[in-house]
């Protein structure tokens, strides 16, 4: 089977006693001309030509392939011979597709391949993965920085909570620091304190980012007809994500404790 | 004294101010990045579409200009047709394709354009002249330097070569004319442009009166999308693209990044507005017993709401220009990342600085400022004096 970008197609109404060869079309094609199984069309390489009829034999749902998301071409598949006389190619091909025995002997069997005779080249799966997703590298590179600022900003605005949160209790610390109770206590309290509210945080974090992750997914893999998953929220992220809240919790709160327990507790009653 | 008030109110506790604007310059920061975001593309593809002074593009029938290898059969007639239109002011037919040239350092393959040099629209020449004779080219730098050639040089050129027998097909000699910054190549993109007429003899008979997209130019005062609507009509077998519909492609292809551009933006703005929300209701609850004895001693309830707003949209403002700078220097960051997005034309910036970014920016700081302080405000300053200040007083 040969893939083919872009390939004239028209509706049209065959005589029942001829012969048609099959063919595969995907979904998004199938959804746009209201096209099923059992139709049959007019396949030319050219607009205006006459075409060569074919018979929708079955619809074929897209690859995840990130390469084809923001391509909004249709494909078609054909017989190789078929496609091939349909554009006077002869007996050329694009591309062998040459499965291995095992997952080992690929490096081999390429250079065996690349050896054997000029005029093509022989390429690992994994290379041409890489290099089609290429677009979707930088996508990635473009997350993480936005998550660097989105961090940053995170780590602003729960140091200025904490520091809320510690100073609405200036009279308590003055209090505990005037019965006896040790500097040391107090910082260790709050960033307990501190700790728990990351940690609770994180949870609900983790909940609100699955929910989105669903959503995001659901609306793209709509706008881009695909099945491609967008967000996969996975166990190291999620360990990551709960990890960093709570080392930015823990140092929100420990700074915050620390300014606390340097003010002298007369001072914090306001005397 | 108003002012006075609130500058001395937010002096009171200095570590949360600071802590305060920082959060809202990086919440404007973010702001101002994603609002760059939303339009940049667009104005920037805009830009390089009406760089070279072409309003429609027409291409084979579905598809977009060199998105594939088809090309429309018979494109010499068609351009002829194109010329004798009324308000045409110029046609640019042009013939796509790869050339191949043998260089001491091997064969070199790279994309070309076969074109008209007098009415061209796809390269500007950086240096020498335009390809005029029949074995004439021009190359950009990432060709050169790929080739180690120089303008001046001549080279042996094929429309395609046979690398079991190591031959060049429709080879010929093509001297070096110029030197060219083609205009909708991708930067790292490998670049030729030649005469039409010898590419497409090079490419064989088979190729004769093709053309892969002709660009029109139309007079001043011609109504562009009436002109691609009558085109259609008239040439069912191409589609012809305005800016207007190239435009539409370039948002439903990127409509990811619009999306998320929306959706930051949103969120920063909403985070800033909660961080200065916060800190100004914790800030009105500390001094209660204070703004019930101004309201005792005569103080207008106005001018109390006036001082807390004031505190909140000054948090806002002093943040703003900072956030500037950050935003334009993390755009810069940000812009350099997706430069490298594979086949982006060199002058396609996603992060455009625009003023009115920032005066949309700016403006959207300084409403949620004012946002932030009005319910706290209003909800202190209307508070019962007395009961108020009996509470206080007793602790």
């Amino acid at each position: 089977m040969m893939i083919l970008p872009v390939l004239c197609l028209a509706l049209t109404i065959a005589a029942p006693q001829e012969t048609v060869r099959s063919i595969a079309i995907d979904a998004r094609l199938a959804a746009d001309a209201g096209l099923q199984p059992g139709d049959r069309v007019s396949l030319s390489a050219e607009p205006g030509e006459a075409g060569q009829l074919a018979v929708i034999a079955a619809i074929v749902r897209r690859s995840a392939d990130p390469a084809e998301i923001a391509r909004g071409e249709y494909k078609i598949r054909l017989h190789l011979t078929q496609l091939q006389a349909l554009l006077g190619y002869g007996d050329r091909v694009d591309r062998f597709a040459v499965a291995t025995t095992s997952d080992g002997v690929i490096g081999d069997a390429a250079a065996r391949i690349n050896s054997a005779a000029f005029g093509f080249r022989a390429h690992r799966s994994r290379d041409i993965a890489v290099q089609t997703s290429a677009t979707f590298a930088v996508v990635s590179r473009f997350h993480r920085a936005i998550g660097v600022i989105t961090i940053v900003a995170s780590a602003i605005f729960l140091l200025c909570i904490m520091l809320l949160k510690v100073d609405e209790r200036r009279r308590d610390v003055a209090a505990l620091r005037l019965m006896g109770i040790s500097a040391a206590t107090i910082v260790r309290g709050v960033v307990l304190e501190a700790a728990g509210i990351a940690v609770a945080g994180s949870v609900v974090g983790v909940g609100i980012g699955a929910v989105t992750s669903w959503l995001v997914n659901l609306h793209y893999q709509n706008v881009y007809r695909t099945p491609l998953r967008f967000s996969i929220v996975t166990g190291d992220i999620m360990l990551l994500a709960v990890s960093l809240s709570l080392v930015l919790g823990l140092v929100a709160g420990w700074l915050a404790a620390l300014r606390l327990v340097r003010t002298p507790p007369l001072a914090l009653f306001g005397r | 004294m108003l002012f006075t008030l609130a500058a001395a109110s937010l002096m009171r506790h200095r570590a949360r101010t600071v802590l305060a604007v920082l959060g809202v310059a990086v919440s404007a920061a973010m702001l101002l990045d994603m609002v760059m975001l939303s339009s940049g593309m667009r104005v920037s593809f805009r830009t390089l579409l009406v760089s070279q002074g072409f309003q429609l593009r027409v291409s084979p029938k579905g598809t977009l200009p060199f998105d594939t290898e088809a090309t429309i059969r018979d494109g010499d007639s068609l351009v002829a047709l194109l010329h004798v239109r009324r308000g045409v002011q110029a046609v640019s037919p042009v013939f796509g394709g790869q050339l191949h040239l043998s260089t001491p350092r091997g064969i070199v393959a790279s994309s070309a354009l076969g074109v008209i040099p007098a009415v061209e629209g796809d390269y500007e020449l950086v240096d020498g002249r335009q390809p005029v004779n029949s074995n004439e080219m021009v190359a950009n730098d990432a060709l050169l330097t790929a080739t180690g050639l120089r303008v001046g040089d001549t080279v042996r050129a094929g429309s395609g070569y046979d690398s079991q027998l190591r031959s060049l097909a429709g080879e010929r000699a093509l001297r070096i004319v110029g030197r060219a910054r083609f205009v909708y190549m991708a930067k790292e993109q490998k670049g030729a442009a030649l005469p039409i007429a010898t590419f497409r003899a090079m490419h064989g008979r088979e190729s004769d009166g093709r053309i892969s997209l002709a660009m029109v130019r139309l007079a001043p005062g011609q109504d562009a999308e009436a002109e691609r609507a009558a085109l259609e009509a008239l040439f069912p077998r191409v589609t012809v693209i305005s800016i207007a519909t190239a435009l539409k492609g370039v948002d439903e292809r990127l409509v990811y990044f619009k999306q998320i551009a929306v959706i930051l933006g949103a969120v920063s703005l909403v985070v800033g507005f909660l961080l200065v929300t916060t800190l100004v209701t914790v800030s009105v609850n500390e001094r209660i017993g204070e703004i019930a004895v101004m309201r005792a001693i005569g103080v207008r309830r106005w001018r109390i709401v006036a001082q807390i707003v004031l505190e909140s949209s000054a948090m806002m403002l002093v943040a703003s220009p900072l956030g500037l700078v950050l935003g334009l220097v993390t755009a810069r960051y940000l812009n350099s990342i997706l430069a490298n997005f594979p086949g982006l034309p060199d002058r396609i910036d996603f992060f455009l600085f625009q003023p009115s970014a920032a005066w949309t920016s700016l403006g959207l700081l300084g409403l949620s400022g004012v946002l932030a302080g009005i319910y706290p405000s209003w909800r202190c300053a209307s508070l019962p004096i007395a009961t108020t200040l009996r509470q206080e007083a007793v602790g």
